[in-house]
């Protein structure tokens, strides 16, 4: 076979600025459904892949593209992109303001383009497999959820207020979130949140936990600290302990690891073996494009987790639970 | 210095009282007596297998002259009753926990036993726990720092019928008054008292029960917890704290020393295995307080502490309840 015939789509890569960035450029060059055009940078940094010197020149020539910049700059972009006729897939969260959201989602419905957002969890064949099992019905209704993706602090624009819109809060809950929605097949319809700034000495929260209500009964907590120390073998990782009536189930999305003791690098750390959940993620919305067809993850679905997330805040200041409608 | 030998009785023949009965046994310088359960048919098969005698009731132990330290571990909801009655005959009592199933009965029974000149101790057993213990060392040792944010959990399976009043959320508390109590007795000898709880636990109570706190401390830490009556696989606790200069993680799965494996199944699968440990932390606390009563100290946790324990126990209940973060104020 040598693939004629396969529709191949024209993608680019916006900013560099996200620590996912060069993760999503090779998924990009890797993908044979996919013909990675190339990328820009507002920082100008000369990166691999870097080739065009405008988000427009980068737009003429792209069906879809990736956005990988500060999560403040995702509305700008995003808006380019539909203006462009061009489908967007946009790093998590989607925006910082349940406003800016709501102009992504508009600008992209007006312009008839998809926005997908990038949350590789529910590729994850063991969220799969949890999702399975929820549905064939033999964990009975699930009850409640401990889940929690902590992670190392990951440095750069993601302690400022500004650009990132928040810390560890805005950087990791919406993962969990998302994956809750999709799992209960169900919304959250109330947050509560304890935050602080205790590791790092960050404008931003470094530590928070959450408790979520659902609207069908359940309810779930998520800690989304960025609680990794710098010698944790690897950067963090995602779980959730499941409790359905007739079942409990373990899910550790990265937990298919080999354990690495480098004496060259004076360093202990995990090296996965499990499915590219960037490749299936990605693979995904360029599938959904091509085939013409609704994205896994939509706008949409961007914006109900990015409400926990604004609702999450707001119960830090209130020091109470807070309605997702209190926020929407 | 002359030796002293404190007679044990034991009251309750569960998890609780025959686990206390053993640990009794061949501890130096303390000496089982006597066992009484709700019927003599109940005490019997332990009695006869640890060789002492049966005393018809809990009165009549309580009552007996071979008995100075009574050990509570009847159900919840009796534990006022047995306790009162123990301190008025003169005794010394040893209750499990929790205290009592309120704080009105907690209160009664500090103060029987204070006006009776008795010590009165409770089992808050996973401070004799040693990765609890060596936890608590390196946090006051400033090897982590300041804690910023920590994490416990504890479940095991659903209650079976041999333990049906502990379906009674009236009588037993439930989950949280089993489980989480331990934990949140933990989190106050580690870190203190917290500022407020946010709770969230399944309506109704039942054999599958399951509870989460959130508990918020003044400055720091923040602190999630999780008690689980669902745990199928067996008992499991699990512990991660981080401060400022590094982390701290237990998981009671990951370090079983001696794991048997045959055709009969796995024999560690219980509702609380065994700790694989020269003597068990069951028979630390009882050999820690019979030290303190034959020197006259009081015991490590007392009445008091229980009922600050018990009183944070009923503010996850309450936060559960009505859907609100409560503010944790101690009881006095």
């Amino acid at each position: 076979m040598d693939g004629a015939g396969v529709r191949r789509l024209r993608v680019g890569l916006v900013s560099w600025a996200h620590v996912h960035a060069p993760g999503l450029a090779r998924t990009l060059a890797a993908l044979p459904q996919v013909d990675f055009i190339g990328s820009f940078d507002e920082t100008g940094t000369a990166h691999e892949g870097l080739t065009h010197a405008s988000v427009e020149a980068l737009l003429k020539e792209s069906e879809a593209i990736v956005i990988a910049s500060t999560n403040a700059a995702h509305r700008r972009y995003a808006l380019a992109a539909a203006a462009a006729g061009v489908h967007v897939l946009c790093e998590k969260p989607l925006a910082t303001t349940v406003a800016d959201a709501r102009a992504m989602l508009d600008a992209c419905r007006e312009a008839g383009v998809q926005l997908g957002v990038a949350l590789p969890v529910r590729s994850s064949p063991a969220m799969v497999a949890l999702k399975d099992a929820i549905e064939s019905g033999r964990l009975g209704a699930v009850r409640a959820v401990r889940a929690t993706n902590p992670g190392q602090y990951p440095g750069r624009w993601f302690g400022d207020r500004h650009e990132a819109g928040g810390g560890a809060v805005m950087d990791h809950t919406v993962h969990v979130a998302d994956a809750l929605r999709w799992l209960l097949a169900d919304e959250v319809v109330r947050v509560h949140a304890e935050l602080g700034s205790f590791l790092y000495g960050l404008p931003v929260e470094d530590c928070g936990l959450l408790t979520l209500d659902l609207n069908g009964g359940a309810f779930a907590s998520i800690d989304c600290s960025w609680s990794r120390p710098q010698t944790y073998p690897t950067w963090g990782g995602v779980t959730m302990h499941v409790v359905g009536e007739r079942g409990t189930v373990d899910v550790d999305v990265f937990r298919q690891s080999l354990t690495h003791y480098d004496d060259a690098a004076g360093v202990t750390k995990l090296v996965g073996w499990g499915d590219d959940l960037n490749a299936l993620m990605v693979g995904g919305f360029v599938d959904a494009i091509i085939a013409g067809r609704p994205v896994p993850i939509s706008g949409e679905d961007g914006l109900r987790s990015l409400e926990v997330v604004v609702a999450a805040y707001r119960s830090a200041e209130l020091r109470r639970p807070v309605a997702i409608a209190e926020v929407a | 210095m002359r030796s002293v030998t404190i007679r044990i009785g034991v009251i309750g023949t569960g998890f609780a009282g025959s686990t206390h009965a053993r640990a009794s046994i061949g501890l130096s310088g303390a000496r089982l007596t006597a066992i009484a359960a709700a019927t003599i048919a109940e005490a019997e098969p332990l009695a006869t297998e640890l060789g002492v005698r049966v005393a018809p009731d809990a009165a009549a132990l309580s009552a007996s002259e071979d008995v100075d330290l009574v050990v509570v571990a009847s159900p919840t909801y009796l534990h006022a009753e047995h306790v009162i009655a123990a301190a008025k005959a003169g005794k010394h009592v040893f209750c499990e926990k929790p205290i009592a199933r309120t704080l009105e009965d907690a209160r009664a029974m500090v103060r029987a036993c204070d006006d009776a000149g008795v010590r009165l101790a409770i089992g808050h057993v996973v401070r004799f726990f040693p990765e609890y213990r060596r936890a608590k060392e390196l946090l006051d040792a400033g090897a982590l720092g300041r804690a910023a944010v920590a994490t416990l959990t504890r479940g095991t399976l659903p209650v079976g019928a041999a333990r049906a009043w502990y379906l009674d959320p009236a009588k037993s508390g439930g989950v949280v008054l089993d489980l989480m109590l331990h934990d949140l007795d933990v989190l106050r000898w580690w870190f203190g008292e917290p500022a407020r709880v946010y709770g969230k636990r399944l309506a109704g109570g039942g054999a599958v029960d399951y509870a989460l706190a959130t508990l918020r401390y003044l400055d720091r830490p923040i602190v999630q917890l999780e008690a689980s009556w669902a745990e199928h696989a067996g008992f499991r606790t699990t512990f991660e704290i981080r401060g400022d200069r590094g982390m701290l993680a237990h998981d009671s799965r990951a370090v079983a020393p001696f794991v048997v494996q045959s055709p009969a199944g796995d024999a560690n699968a219980g509702v609380i295995p065994a700790p694989t440990l020269r003597e068990t932390p069951y028979r630390r606390q009882l050999r820690d307080l019979t030290e303190r009563l034959a020197r006259g100290e009081p015991p490590l946790v007392d009445g008091r502490e229980g009922s600050r324990s018990l009183g944070l126990g009923l503010a996850v209940i309450e936060s559960a309840e009505r859907g609100e973060v409560v503010p944790w104020m101690v009881p006095a």
